[in-house]
């Protein structure tokens, strides 16, 4: 009998083991389900555009701090985090979570897919993943044809600033996103790109990073021609063709000729479907003789329509 | 003082050694930077615009805080070790960099105009001055032990309450939160220049002038006692002392650490413990590191910039144990 008794432990171990071994995974992620997801929960704003353009807002039953509520809805808030608790997904009966691509979250991610909600993390930060998000967007809810067709024309437009733009003079750029400390768009961004294509020169090219802190008085030395500074968060600027604090500086070019520019961060700073409308507006920027004169809404967003129209 | 003459000779020497050392750091951080500048021609007093813009309105101000701020947290330094007679204080041990930091950050996540944070800085820090002076007192005695546990008890709770607002934060105050707690040298208008340089000369003047008194202090308590100093009276001025000097540098410029550990440290194992020379010398030698910190950390990575606090530790961390070294093994052979 006491042998017996000793072995009960060993023997309640080895059964808890071999159930846990025997754990299948929840039916939802074991491939095979056809049907596009009904219920999505976005924390990506560039995502949520995405499905605006394809039509597909309705699906959305929750969003992001960051995310603007499509027109009229009011939605649940999962917090400003790119991997949002599982309870509050579980809850809303989520079955897709569009989220950022970032390496800090994957271990939620992971505890997501377990439960049986589909993550999809894209590329919000370059040009070309933003143009890859889309498509797997539009793959993921079933309308990847209508997001091919968004891509081509996106790639239309920015490939007409760039053929207009290769004839100029190029005109030395800096792109500010952050003061005190000066924080610029370095090689490797979007608006790096942005800037090349639409006819500049990033003065910060050799920056260590994308988004890179930076020494004031080197980007002084470089003498940029246009200034574009969208390092005020807060919404009420000013915005607009002011010199604000670079004015301090009256030997710059940018300065001297007037080409500082304050735009609210929405304008340049988030890469999405809108980046043939932003290609055309760095363009405008830059080179207004050849673009035509900067908009009012190329510096701050209009003022959002009547309430009873939209999408 | 009665014995004069070999402390005069001492001083004399040293004080115009270090000075000279500050100033010969402060012209080359002047002339050296992100920027090439050609400076033959401003002999020539031909400098353009943004030459002598980068000069004067950016490196100048930076320079000239940099020097403030290391003598003041420097000779802060000095004053905190001698009244804890403990080898690890430094000027932030006593909790006022806490109510600093935390009134600085409250600040940022407030999202208050930038010119307002070094404000709630200073204010958080007189708050914390008060409760651990209020709490700290034992009997109507400034206890050290009390003081110590109750500055890294408040230090922990600002912590705390820091990383809670950094969790209700937006990603773009938490950049801010994260450089302004790493510590950043200033290119300090005309005001804040004149606060730090001025607060740092009266607290030098006044640390020198209880010089012989901190000498003593060395001995304990008791000891110093006995010798005629009052101890009570020379433990509360220094420590209010030293930390509104803390207080003024850590509103001005985050947490720079490293400075008043070791450049105090440094200057003991050259010069020895006599807190008449310590002083004035933390004083000009404090300014002279940090001068040299912020140059490396406004060029080491161009056009890229370090916060200088990475430069201090990486300077200061490595010297100090050497010297330590050399100093050990020299008293071994002994």
């Amino acid at each position: 009998m006491r042998v017996r008794a000793r072995l009960v432990p060993f023997v309640a171990l080895g059964l808890a083991a071999a159930s846990l071994a025997c754990t299948r995974p929840p039916e939802a992620t074991r491939g095979g389900a056809a049907a596009p997801p009904r219920r999505l929960a976005v924390m990506a704003p560039a995502a949520a555009e995405t499905l605006a353009l394809l039509g597909e807002s309705a699906r959305i039953v929750a969003i992001g701090d960051f995310v603007e509520p499509p027109a009229g809805r009011s939605l649940p808030r999962l917090g400003a985090y790119d991997a949002p608790s599982a309870e509050a997904l579980v809850a809303l009966r989520v079955e897709l979570l569009l989220t950022s691509a970032s390496a800090a979250g994957s271990a939620e991610r992971a505890a997501l897919e377990r439960l049986g909600i589909r993550v999809l993390a894209v590329d919000t930060a370059t040009f070309a993943g933003t143009l890859d998000a889309i498509v797997e967007i539009g793959r993921a809810v079933g309308r990847l044809d209508a997001a091919r067709e968004l891509v081509a024309s996106i790639e239309r437009r920015i490939e007409q600033v760039r053929a207009t733009a290769a004839a100029l003079a190029r005109r030395r750029v800096l792109v500010v996103v952050g003061r005190d400390p000066l924080f610029v768009a370095g090689p490797g961004s979007h608006l790096d790109e942005l800037v090349t294509l639409a006819g500049g020169t990033n003065v910060a090219a050799d920056a260590l990073a994308s988004y890179a802190m930076v020494s004031l008085e080197a980007m002084l030395e470089r003498r940029p021609e246009v200034i574009l500074d969208s390092a005020d968060n807060r919404a009420t600027g000013p915005f607009g063709a002011i010199l604000g604090e670079w004015g301090r500086w009256p030997f710059l070019p940018a300065v001297a000729e007037h080409r500082v520019f304050h735009l609210e961060p929405s304008r340049l700073l988030i890469p999405g479907p809108r980046l043939g409308e932003m290609a055309e507006r760095m363009g405008r920027l830059l080179h207004p003789e050849a673009f035509g004169a900067p908009r009012a809404d190329d510096y701050a967003p209009a003022a959002p329509p009547a309430p009873g129209g939209g999408r | 003082m009665t014995s004069g003459s070999p402390l005069a000779r001492r001083l004399a020497l040293w004080i115009p050694a270090l000075a000279s050392v500050l100033l010969a750091t402060a012209l080359v951080a002047l002339a050296t930077g992100a920027a090439r500048l050609d400076l033959g021609s401003l002999l020539g007093g031909g400098l353009d615009a943004g030459a002598r813009a980068i000069l004067f309105d950016l490196r100048l101000p930076r320079v000239l805080a940099a020097a403030a701020l290391g003598g003041l947290l420097s000779v802060a330094g000095v004053g905190f070790q001698a009244i804890l007679r403990n080898p690890l204080a430094d000027p932030y041990v006593l909790g006022v960099a806490g109510g600093a930091s935390l009134g600085g950050v409250a600040a940022l996540v407030a999202g208050a105009p930038a010119v307002l944070v070094p404000l709630a800085a200073f204010a958080g820090a007189l708050a914390a001055l008060a409760a651990i002076e209020r709490l700290a007192a034992v009997g109507g005695r400034l206890s050290i032990y009390s003081l110590l546990l109750t500055g890294a008890i408040f230090n922990a709770f600002s912590g705390a309450l820091i990383y809670f607002l950094q969790s209700v934060a937006s990603r773009e105050q938490l950049q801010s939160i994260v450089f302004y707690l790493m510590g950043r040298v200033p290119a300090a208008r005309g005001t804040t220049l004149a606060l730090l340089g001025g607060s740092g000369l009266v607290v030098t003047l006044a640390y020198f002038a209880s010089g012989r008194a901190f000498n003593a202090l060395s001995l304990g308590e008791e000891g110093a006692a006995q010798l005629g100093v009052d101890v009570e009276r020379l433990k509360r001025r220094t420590f209010l002392l030293g930390s509104l000097a803390t207080a003024l540098a850590v509103s001005a410029a985050g947490m720079i650490g490293f400075v008043g550990l070791v450049v105090p440290h440094l200057l003991r194992l050259a010069l020895g413990p006599d807190h008449r020379i310590l002083v004035p010398t933390a004083f000009l030698g404090g300014g002279a590191f940090l001068v040299a910190a912020d140059l490396g950390a406004r060029t080491l990575v161009a056009p890229g910039e370090l916060p200088v606090g990475v430069v201090t530790a990486i300077l200061g961390g490595p010297f100090f144990l050497l010297l330590l070294r050399r100093k050990r093994g020299s008293e071994h052979d002994r």
